[in-house]
This record gives C-alpha cells, sequence and structure tokens, in this order.
C-alpha cells in the first residue's frame, strides 16, 4: 500500500555557512543551489531512495530531512528538531578552521538534545575547495573520538553525497532489522532503536574508507 | 486484479471497479482545469452518508489517487482528491470519522511534504478545518509530531517572494493553532506541552511576531480576521498561553525565554515587554505572579549586567499586572525574590567599581518592586513595608555590603511607602515597623537617614503638604491644608510623638548638613501639622525645647550646627503656634528681638562655615531664647496639659540614643561593666546580673545556663533586700512617668541587655565555635522571657 517501507528522519547541524542546505539541495533536486541564503529556522525536505537490502531486495526508504539554521539565534529552535532525529549530519566546510573547532560545542549540544542511540555522521564537506585547512586524517580521527562515523563530500561536485544519504539508508535499515519487529510504516517508525554499538566499526571501515579515498567515484 | 483491469476497455473496467471507486472516479472532471465535478461529488458524498462503512475505503482510494498525482505532478487533480476528502470530512457524521481521519491525514502529510507552496498551503487549510471539526472519540494513537515539526518549519518560510513566503507562514501558524486546538483540550491524546513541541511551536510563533510590527497592523485591521503572520502569531500565542495550566506555564516560558535570549530581544526592550504583556493579559489571572517569578529566577540566571537592566525594566512593566491577582504569601514572595535580587546584586558587585549598569539594574528591580506594591491595596503596603523592613540589616558593622544594601532596602521601603495612603496612623506605623525604622534614623550614615525621613513623611503627609513644608521658615506657610487630626491619632500621638521626635532629633544632631536638617525639620512639621491639637501640644513642645537645650548644652557642636538648631527650633514653634493659634505674640516678639539683636539666629539655615561665624563665641541670651516658664504659663492658662514641660528632665529617654550608640561601638569587652546610671535604674540589676563576667564562667553555657542568667535577677531581686534609696528611685520614676514613658525604658534597657548579650554570644562563639549551635538558639528563645518579665518588674 505505502509507497515506501522505511521512513527516517535525518536531520543536519553544523557552523552557519558550510553547507549544510546545499547538501540537500544536491541530494534532493540534484542542483547546486549558487548564492543560497542563510536558513531560518529549519528548512524540511523528503527524499525516497531504494535500497539493496542484505537479501538482495530493493526496498524503498524514505528520508525526512530537516535542514537547520546554522546561526547561533535560532539554536533554540533547531535543537528540538535533534530529539526525535534517526540520524544526525554534522557538517563542518574543511577549507574553514573555526567550523572545525567549533565541533566540540556540536558535540555537547548532541549530547544535550539528541538520542543517545542516534547515528552520528561527521561530514567534512566542500572537497572541492583547493583551500582546504583540514586535513583529512584530522576528520577521521575526530569522528573516531567521538563514535561517528566520517565522509568527505563536495555538494558542488555532488562527490559523496548520494553515498552519504545511501549509506545512512543503508544503515538505518540494518539497525531497524536487528531490532526486528519493527514496523514499516510512518505511524510508528519514531520508535527505531538507533546506533547499536556491535555495529558502528563495520559501517565505520565501510565509510571511512570512502572518506578516505576521495577519489573513489560514488555511485550510489 | 488491476492490471487485469487496465488491459480492458474504460467501460468494462468501470463494471468491475467498486461501486465506491467508480463514483470517486467520477468526480475528476477529464480536464484537471474544470475542477471537482459537483454533482458527481454530490453522489459521492450522499453515498458516503448512505453506506458510512464504506468511507475508510473512500479516504484510502482517494489518498492512493493523490499520491500518484503527486508523484506525476498533476497538482490540479490533487488539488481536486483534497477538496473532495475535505467535503466528505465535513458531511458525514463524528462517529463514522474515524478511519477516514488516518487517509485524511496521510493525505495532508502528503502535501505537506511536497515542496509546492500551494500544495502545503492547501493541506494546512484542510488540516485547520480538521482540527475545528469535535471528534467523539479522539484517537489516541495519532501522533502529531511531524504536523507540528512541518508546521514550525514553514512559519519560518523563506521563500523570495514575499506574497508566498507570508501565505507560507500564515499557514504554518494556523497549522499550528488547529495542533493546539486538537490536542489542547484532551489529555489523552499527544501532550501538546511537552517540550519537544513548544520548543518548536513558541519560538516559531515570537520569530513571527518580532518579524513586524504588530501593534500598528492591528489598527488597520478592521475585519478580525488577522492577514499578516505577526498579527496572527501573537493572537496563537493568547491562545496557547490561556490554555496553559499552572504545571504547564513554564513548559510556555522556558521556551520563550530561551528565544528572547538567543535572539538578542532583551535590548532594546520593547519586544520584550509586548511579548510578555500579552502572556500576563492572556494567561490565567491567577497564574500571572508564576510568570513574574520565572522572569525573576531567568533573571537571576541571566549574567550580562547589561541584559539584566532591560529584563529588569521588563520586569517592572509587567509586575503591577500580576500584582492584582496575587496575595498573601505569592506576594509576599515575589517581594522577597526581588529583595534577594536586589541583595545579591549588592553583594556579587560590590567589589568592583562602581559600575552605572548596576545602579540602574537596582533602580530598576526597586522600580519594578514599587509598581508592584502600587497594586496592592494597603493594608497588603503595611504588611510588605514591614516585609521589607525586616529584611533591612540592621546593626551597622560599617560592612560596606551592608551599608548599600541598607540604603537599596530603604529606597525600595520609600518607593512602597509613597503609594501608601495613610488614613490612621496607627495602621501606617505598626510598632513593629516603627521601631526598625526608627533605629534606621539613628544611623551614623546621612544618606539613610534621609531615606528614612522621606519614608516616614510620605508616610505621616496626608494632606500633601510636603512640598510646602521642606523649606524652614519662620513666614507664614501658604496653601497649607490642615484637618484637626482625629480621636485615634491623637491616642498614637501620646505614645509614639515621643519616640518620632527622639529619632528626629538624634538624626539633627548627628552632622551639621543642610539637606539633612532640611529633611529632619520637614519630618516634625508634617508630624505637628498632622497631629497638632491641644491635646498633643506638650509633647511638640517638649520636643521643641529638647531641641533647643542641645542646641545650648552641647559643647562639641559647631557654630553653624547649633545656629541651625536653633533656627529649626523658632521655625518649628512658630509653625505650632500659628496652626492652633496659640502663644502665637510671644513667638512674633521673639523673632522680632532676634531680628534685632541675632539675626543669625533665624531661618534659614546656612552652609555657611565663614570664620566670622565660628569664631564667634555663641552667648545667646536668655531672652532670645523660648522660654520654657512662660510657655508653660500660658498652657496652663488655657487649661492645656503641661506637666510634661514642668518636668526638670524634659526627655526622661534622654540618654537612650547615646547608650545604644555606645553599644554598638563598643568592641564587645566582656569585663566592663556597664557604668551607666541610667540603666540599671531603670532596670534593676538584670544588667548587671547578665554581664557579670565571673559568674558568666560559673555557668554552663547551654541553653539551660543561659535561661538561668535571665531568670536569676528575678529570684535574687525578690530574696535581697533591695535598698532603699533605689526603691524611692522607683517609686519617684513610676509616680511622675506615665506608663508609655516606663515602657521606653525598658525597651531601652531591652535593647541593650540584649545587645550585650549579642556580644557575648558572638565572642563566645568565636572562642568556641563548637558551642555555635546553643549559642544561636539562645537570643531567639530569650525574647519571651524578656517579655514576660518586664511587666512584672512594675510590681513593685
Amino acid at each position: 500500500m505505502e509507497d515506501y517501507k522505511f521512513l527516517f528522519k535525518v536531520v543536519l547541524i553544523g557552523n552557519s555557512g558550510v553547507g549544510k542546505t546545499c547538501l540537500v539541495r544536491r541530494f534532493t533536486q540534484g542542483v547546486f543551489p549558487k548564492g543560497q541564503g542563510a536558513t531560518i529556522g529549519v528548512d524540511f525536505m523528503i527524499k525516497t531512495l531504494e535500497v539493496e537490502n542484505s537479501a538482495g531486495q530493493r526496498e524503498a526508504v524514505k528520508l525526512q530531512i530537516w535542514d537547520t539554521a546554522g546561526q547561533e539565534r535560532f539554536r533554540s529552535i533547531t535543537q528540538s528538531y535533534y530529539r526525535s532525529a534517526h540520524a544526525l549530519i554534522l557538517v563542518y566546510d574543511l577549507s574553514c578552521q573555526p567550523t572545525f573547532d567549533a565541533l566540540n560545542d556540536w558535540i555537547r549540544e548532541i549530547q544535550e538534545y539528541a538520542n543517545p542511540k542516534v547515528l552520528k555522521i561527521l561530514v567534512g564537506n566542500k572537497t572541492d575547495r583547493d583551500d582546504r585547512e583540514i586535513p583529512v586524517r584530522v576528520g577521521e580521527e575526530f569522528a573516531k573520538a567521538h563514535d561517528m562515523y566520517f565522509l568527505e563530500t563536495s555538494s558542488k561536485q555532488g562527490e559523496n553525497v548520494e553515498k552519504l544519504f545511501y549509506e545512512i539508508a543503508a544503515e538505518l535499515i540494518e539497525q531497524a532489522r536487528q531490532k526486528g519487529g519493527l514496523s514499516r510504516n510512518h505511524h510508528n517508525s519514531s520508535v527505531t532503536n538507533l546506533g547499536m554499538k556491535n555495529n558502528i566499526s563495520s559501517f565505520q571501515s565501510n565509510c571511512c574508507s570512502g572518506g578516505v579515498g576521495t577519489n573513489n567515484n560514488s555511485s550510489n | 486484479m488491476l492490471s487485469c483491469c487496465a488491459k480492458l476497455s474504460c467501460c468494462q473496467a468501470g463494471c468491475f471497479k467498486p461501486r465506491y471507486k467508480r463514483l470517486v472516479d467520477n468526480i475528476f472532471p477529464a480536464n484537471p482545469e474544470e475542477g471537482l465535478v459537483k454533482s458527481n461529488m454530490e453522489k459521492l458524498t450522499f453515498y458516503s452518508l448512505s453506506s458510512p462503512e464504506k468511507l475508510d475505503r473512500i479516504g484510502e482510494y482517494l489518498y492512493q489517487k493523490a499520491t500518484h498525482d503527486i508523484n506525476r505532478r498533476r497538482y490540479k487533480l490533487v488539488e481536486i482528491a483534497m477538496e473532495a476528502m475535505d467535503l466528505l470530512l465535513m458531511a458525514c457524521h463524528a462517529q463514522t470519522l474515524n478511519l477516514f481521519v488516518e487517509s485524511f491525514l496521510k493525505m495532508i502529510q502528503k502535501l505537506l511534504e511536497d515542496a509546492n507552496p500551494s500544495l502545503q498551503i492547501m493541506a494546512t487549510n484542510s488540516f485547520v478545518k480538521f482540527a475545528n471539526i469535535e471528534e467523539d472519540a479522539p484517537s489516541y494513537h495519532r501522533r502529531y509530531d511531524f504536523f507540528i515539526s512541518k508546521f514550525s518549519s514553514m512559519c519560518h518560510g523563506s521563500n523570495d517572494n514575499v506574497e508566498i513566503r507570508n501565505n507560507i507562514r500564515m499557514a504554518g501558524i494556523k497549522g499550528l493553532q488547529g495542533v493546539i486546538r486538537k490536542t489542547v483540550s484532551d489529555d489523552l491524546v499527544e501532550n501538546i506541552w511537552e517540550r519537544q513541541h513548544m520548543e518548536k511551536i513558541v519560538p516559531s510563533l515570537l520569530f513571527n511576531m518580532q518579524s513586524g510590527n504588530a501593534r500598528e497592523e492591528e489598527v488597520n485591521e478592521e475585519d478580525n480576521e488577522p492577514k499578516t503572520p505577526p498579527v496572527l502569531a501573537e493572537s496563537v500565542l493568547r491562545e496557547l498561553v490561556s490554555r496553559a495550566s499552572f504545571s504547564h506555564i513554564n513548559d510556555v516560558l522556558k521556551p520563550l525565554l530561551t528565544h528572547l535570549d538567543h535572539h538578542q530581544l532583551w535590548i532594546p526592550h520593547e519586544f520584550a515587554i509586548h511579548t510578555f504583556q500579552i502572556v500576563m493579559l492572556s494567561i490565567q489571572p491567577q497564574y500571572s505572579y508564576r510568570v513574574v517569578e520565572t522572569l525573576m529566577s531567568h533573571l537571576d540566571t541571566t549574567a550580562s549586567a547589561k541584559t539584566k537592566t532591560y529584563i529588569a525594566v521588563v520586569l517592572s512593566a509587567i509586575i503591577s499586572i500580576a500584582a492584582g491577582e496575587s496575595v498573601g504569601p505569592s506576594a509576599l514572595d515575589i517581594i522577597n525574590n526581588l529583595l534577594t535580587l536586589l541583595r545579591d546584586s549588592v553583594r556579587r558587585d560590590s567589589g568592583s567599581s562602581k559600575n552605572p549598569t548596576i545602579g540602574q539594574y537596582q533602580e530598576n528591580l526597586i522600580n519594578a518592586l514599587g509598581q508592584f506594591a502600587n497594586h496592592h491595596p494597603d493594608y497588603q503596603k503595611i504588611e510588605i513595608m514591614m516585609f521589607i523592613m525586616n529584611k533591612v540589616p540592621t546593626f551597622s558593622k560599617k560592612d560596606e555590603v551592608d551599608q548599600v544594601l541598607q540604603i537599596i532596602l530603604l529606597k525600595s521601603l520609600l518607593k512602597v511607602s509613597v503609594q501608601y495612603r495613610t488614613v490612621s496612623f496607627e495602621k501606617a506605623f505598626p510598632a513593629s515597623f516603627l521601631q526598625p525604622l526608627l533605629k534606621m534614623a539613628k544611623v551614623t550614615e546621612s544618606k539613610v537617614r534621609i531615606i528614612v525621613m522621606e519614608i516616614l513623611q510620605a508616610l505621616i503627609d496626608r494632606h500633601k503638604n510636603q512640598q510646602t513644608l521642606s523649606v524652614v521658615t519662620i513666614k507664614k506657610y501658604h496653601s497649607l491644608s490642615l484637618e484637626p487630626p482625629s480621636r485615634s491619632d491623637i491616642i498614637f500621638a501620646n505614645k509614639q510623638v515621643g519616640n518620632l521626635m527622639n529619632a528626629l532629633i538624634n538624626s539633627m544632631l548627628l552632622d551639621d548638613q543642610v539637606i539633612t536638617l532640611e529633611s529632619a525639620y520637614t519630618t516634625a512639621a508634617l508630624m505637628i501639622s498632622e497631629m497638632g491639637c491641644i491635646e498633643t501640644l506638650q509633647e511638640f513642645m517638649v520636643f521643641i525645647f529638647h531641641l533647643q537645650n542641645k542646641a545650648l548644652s552641647l559643647e562639641d557642636l559647631t557654630v553653624r550646627h547649633k545656629c541651625n538648631l536653633h533656627r529649626i527650633a523658632i521655625s518649628l514653634a512658630t509653625f505650632i503656634s500659628r496652626c492652633l493659634g496659640i502663644f502665637t505674640d510671644y513667638c512674633e516678639q521673639l523673632i522680632d528681638k532676634r531680628r534685632q539683636n541675632a539675626p543669625f539666629l533665624l531661618p534659614p539655615l546656612t552652609e555657611d562655615s565663614s570664620p566670622t561665624l565660628h569664631s564667634m563665641n555663641l552667648e545667646i541670651p536668655d531672652e532670645l531664647l523660648l522660654d520654657r516658664p512662660f510657655i508653660v504659663s500660658v498652657l496652663q492658662k488655657s487649661g492645656i496639659r503641661s506637666e510634661r514641660l514642668q518636668m526638670e528632665s524634659l526627655f526622661p529617654s534622654d540618654r537612650r540614643p547615646s547608650l545604644i550608640d555606645g553599644i554598638s561601638t563598643r568592641d564587645g569587652n566582656l569585663s566592663d561593666t556597664y557604668p551607666d546610671i541610667d540603666s540599671i535604674k531603670s532596670s534593676p540589676d538584670v544588667s548587671r546580673k547578665a554581664l557579670n563576667l565571673q559568674e558568666l564562667n560559673m555557668l554552663e553555657l547551654n541553653f539551660e545556663g543561659m535561661k538561668r542568667i535571665l531568670t536569676a535577677p528575678l529570684e535574687s531581686v525578690k530574696l535581697e533586700e533591695v535598698n532603699k534609696e533605689k526603691r524611692e528611685q522607683m517609686a519617684k520614676s513610676l509616680k511622675e512617668q506615665d506608663f508609655d514613658e516606663l515602657m521606653k525604658f525598658n525597651e531601652s534597657s531591652h535593647d541593650h541587655i540584649q545587645n550585650k548579650l549579642n556580644e557575648l554570644f558572638n565572642s563566645l562563639a568565636m572562642d568556641r565555635p563548637y558551642l555555635n549551635n546553643d549559642n544561636t538558639l539562645n537570643p531567639k528563645n530569650q525574647k519571651p522571657i524578656y517579655e514576660k518579665n518586664f511587666p512584672e518588674l512594675f510590681f513593685f
């Protein structure tokens, strides 16, 4: 009946100007909006994708993507969106040291407001820039230290963008299955238990390799 | 089955389809632009009314069709499907709706998920329609998470097209309103007050309110439908707040405060005030004090001094709204919190150099306090004043913080007292309030005394004479409004004028600044104007002569100070004679004499400290002074009581102030038995006994021991033969003085012993810290014993 089997809520956070909105736009609409203004409050996008499950079947997954404003003044409303998220994408601009420095504050925010078992992904955005300030290794280590997955992307060139969301979808499905008894429509999908520890390592190696080898083409 | 159908011809497919599907299909026109086929829609409605069990399937089918159309971007058809669902929702009876609603909401969600603004707006409108329907049995499993999230997101809509943006925002706000209406009335459905919801709803509303000047636009509104996001958001906020029960107030206020913090909306404070006024006016009145309390606790946690200043302004702007509803404990609670904030501010900021923002902040808090008190009935103002009085640190330990705090709290007290409209002095000055207040009038810090004088003036002045009487002069006061005092005023005056005047004289003697002298004069003159009459005349005359005596006898006063005191004395005497129309001629004559021989003994007061004045040897011939025997004879002739004026010592409690001062400055030296005859006379043996160190040492220093000390004197007095001399003294004083005077004595010795004991305990506490508990307990427990004992002292 439904046109999808799973529904997951994904929330993007990170400093202002790191490219959260562009990342979402690239993924949902396939465009790179030039001169994108600062997001106000929270933006909402939806995307249904097909993911091959472990049994080799393709399953429809609907991602509700909440794109939050990076500006400090909207912090109170954006925080309220963390709580119900299945996955949090924490984005920094790899050509801008301060956005990386702010990650610790963001981690604190996540600990305070998000579900403790939420799936966390660290994303270094703007690999297309040639004035990189944060080496891949630094980002990777930070991710490892905080139990996060890591990926570097470029919204402008579309690099790793699809991969990012597909990996998230796959991982969330996997977790949902392991949890078992998960019903497949959105009315109660919010009960999914996420971020099971035994799972993390496998995903991480998977994801990190994608991150390290930035030359890899991200097909899907 | 379906795929099979598709292969067949259209008409055949129609035959195979169930009836409801055919009916649904028929409402869609061949050309989407033509809109809903009305006649067929009527058929569908009729069908669903006659067979309601099919309704849920109709809903499901419509949803599927719409999903299909959305995916193909055939938005016109989607709109038609939505319209049909709306019509069905409206047409059908509540009890059959339940399952249909599920598809209806799924449909709405589907539309909201799409990026097309017009679909979102349409979906919201449908949602609002749904929200206004009363369902018989709310479905408890239904969740509004997504709707709240999405509507909040829409409230922040940032479409480049202003019109679309406004429409989206309006839709978002209306949607939130719908969710609120749907959920708020029923506790069993989703709890809208949960943090995750409120943290979305409240900031979304505020965000819209702050983006426009709602008040200006309201003026242009003629119909009741709000047209712009700010106006609509404001009305939704009102609705939300008005539905908040006691336990949910904080759920609303917390995100509200956080939002104001994050968006830096305290400075400037217009929006914050506006918002809080909305909250205060729409909240259920009995809870409004909670808002004030919450704001105060937020004030407490705010770090920036500047922000605090502005929050305090907001506080003072809204506090009066709460005042009407808060009574008794909650009112005092608010006062207490305000005072605590003041105290904290003084404590925290005393170390740093004088910061103007902090001063401003404290000023704002005091204003808030005044505002709050202003809206209370007078009897509560007294309570509030007494409450504040109790918070004023009494002992002046040269502690800078305490001194600042004294001033600040007295200022707060003044704020309240100017709002109090005195009717009866007895009610305005309960003893427990007057006593500590008068004590404050004796402190060395002139600023404190001036404020105390202002408080007294505010409370005494019933006829708005303060302004007139603020000038010391022998000329006639014009535009003075007088009214003879009532019976109870006279009783009060006879009881308390002595105390009050005593405090005034002390204040005048403490330093020679014109401003303090003038404020004391004004207080005295106000008392005369309010309480002056034949019955109280002698009290005032006692005061005036006492003042004159002091000016003559005290050697350490400067010449200027003495002159000023004489000026005040003559002015007051003239004033009282004019008020009562008695010995006016005498006053005129005296003034004339002084004018000729010693003009420096006439007002105005001067700050003049020229050498000529200083070198002058102030020998004033008796004829230039107020003549006591003459006044007595005048009073006697008119049959006015004058026995007090005839007494040798004018002020029996003459030495009292110096006693207290002496004690407070002494460093608790225990072996130093207090040498004052006066106190021994007035309280036989108690003080001596209690202060005898050797005896103290023999006793155990615990509660029982202390109790024994206190009870012992009485027994020993009984046992021991009191010598004759003492008896005579006692008898004499009992004959000559009235009860009040004796009370005054005992109060003084009471204080005296209390002070001494406190000192004692302090020093003991320093020596033996482990006794602390016992010692702190004792002073409290003593008091009743004193109070019991004192009346008995009059027995012999």
